[in-house]
C-alpha cells in the first residue's frame, strides 16, 4: 500500500517535472533570435530558407539548427534578404555563390551529380529485367511435350520407390 | 571462361569497394572555394585602430598581399601569429581582416576600445605581421568571401585578384606547398605584370 503511494506519488512528480521541462524550453528555443516581419511570407520564406541552407562549417546542420557564428552571420544575411524583397531562388544564389553547391541541401544536377539520381533507376531496371529474364517457364502447350514430361516424372517416382 | 553469371556480380562489387575505400581518404571538410580567380569583393570598411581611416578593396592594388582573416579570441591564430610575423619580416606584405565574436553586430556588448586593446596585447606578446587590419564590424566581407571561420587566409596579386584562399593556419608546410610557388611567381621581377 505504503509502496503503491510511493510508486504514484513518484510518477507524478516526473510527470510534472517533464511538463515543466518541456514548457520553459519552448520559449527559450523561439525567443533566441527575434527578427521582426512585415508580411507573414517573408517569415515563411526565412523559416524555409534557414531550414534549407547547410551551414558551411559544421557537417550536417541546417543554418536554423546551427549555433556556429557562421551560422549567425548567414541567418542575418538571409533575414536582411528576404526583408529587401529578395526571393528564395535568389537568396539561395547569393549563397551559393559565396560557399558553393554544398551550402544548399539540394544538389544540382550536374555531370558529376547525375548518378544520384541514374544509379537508382538504372539498378530498378536491371532487377526487372532479370525478373522478367528468370520468370518460371510456362508449361508447354505442346501435347507431346507434355506427355514427354509426365512420363520422365513417372520415371522418377518409379526409381524412389 | 568464366561464367557471367559470377563476372558481372564480382565487378560490381569491385566497384563499390574501390569507390568506398576512396571515401576513406576524402576529407568532408575539404571544399572548392568560390572566390579564386575573383576579384576581391567590394567593400568600405574602417581601420581598426583608427575608425576614421577607411579602406576600400582598392588597398590590394599593385602589391601582392597576404590577407588573413583573424581575431584574438582564435586559438589557431594565435599559434600561427609567430610565423606569420616571421614571413612579414621576410618582406610579405601581411593585412588582417579582422572581426570579433563577441561584437555582436546587433547587441554590442564590448567597446572599440576595449576590442583594440585586446589585439595590442596579443600582437605585443606574439608578434606583428600586419601592415594594417581592417576591421571586418559586421563581418559582411567575410560572408562575401565565403569564410567559414578563422584563421582563414587569401593571397591577393597585384591586380587585386584572389589567387589562393586557404582553411586554417599557415605553417611552414603549407606556405612551403600552397603559397610559396604562386608568391614566387607572382613576386618575380621579371613577371611582375604591372611593374
Amino acid at each position: 500500500m505504503i509502496l503503491t503511494r510511493f510508486a504514484s506519488s513518484t510518477l507524478l512528480a516526473v510527470l510534472v517535472l517533464c511538463i515543466g521541462l518541456a514548457s520553459i524550453s519552448q520559449p527559450v528555443l523561439a525567443t533566441e533570435e527575434n527578427y521582426a516581419f512585415a508580411t507573414e511570407q517573408q517569415r515563411k520564406d526565412f523559416k524555409r530558407l534557414t531550414q534549407e541552407l547547410r551551414c558551411p562549417m559544421c557537417q550536417n546542420q541546417n543554418i536554423a539548427d546551427s549555433d556556429a557564428m557562421i551560422a549567425h552571420d548567414m541567418r542575418r544575411k538571409v533575414y536582411q534578404l528576404v526583408t529587401d524583397g529578395q526571393g528564395q531562388d535568389e537568396v539561395i544564389d547569393f549563397m551559393k555563390q559565396r560557399y558553393g553547391d554544398f551550402v544548399h541541401y539540394q544538389p544540382p544536377v550536374n555531370s558529376n551529380t547525375v548518378w544520384l539520381w541514374v544509379l537508382p533507376f538504372s539498378v530498378l531496371l536491371f532487377g526487372v529485367l532479370i525478373l522478367i529474364k528468370k520468370r518460371p517457364q510456362a508449361f508447354s502447350d505442346n501435347p507431346q511435350e507434355q506427355a514427354d514430361l509426365i512420363a520422365q516424372a513417372d520415371a522418377l517416382l518409379e526409381k524412389d520407390k | 571462361m568464366i561464367n557471367t553469371r559470377f563476372l558481372v556480380p564480382l565487378v560490381g562489387f569491385l566497384a563499390l569497394v574501390f569507390f568506398l575505400y576512396q571515401g576513406l581518404f576524402s576529407d568532408p571538410r575539404e571544399r572548392d572555394s568560390q572566390v579564386l580567380a575573383k576579384p576581391m569583393p567590394e567593400f568600405s570598411l574602417p581601420d581598426l585602430m583608427d575608425p576614421s581611416v577607411i579602406y576600400t578593396q582598392d588597398v590590394f592594388n599593385g602589391e601582392v598581399t597576404l590577407l588573413n582573416i583573424w581575431g584574438v579570441w582564435c586559438v589557431t591564430c594565435a599559434i600561427e601569429l609567430p610565423y606569420l610575423t616571421e614571413l612579414s619580416e621576410q618582406g610579405v606584405r601581411f593585412v588582417g581582416l579582422y572581426y570579433d565574436q563577441d561584437l555582436d553586430p546587433d547587441f554590442g556588448t564590448k567597446t572599440l576600445a576595449r576590442v583594440q586593446q585586446e589585439v595590442v596585447a596579443t600582437t605585443n606578446q606574439l608578434g606583428n605581421p600586419f601592415v594594417f587590419n581592417i576591421f571586418d564590424v559586421y563581418r559582411d566581407t567575410s560572408l562575401d568571401l565565403g569564410v567559414t571561420g578563422a584563421p582563414e587566409t587569401l593571397l591577393i596579386d597585384q591586380q587585386g585578384i584572389i589567387r589562393v584562399h586557404h582553411i586554417g593556419d599557415i605553417n611552414p608546410r603549407v606556405w612551403s606547398k600552397k603559397f610559396a610557388p604562386i608568391y614566387d611567381e607572382l613576386t618575380k621581377p621579371s613577371s611582375g605584370e604591372m611593374q
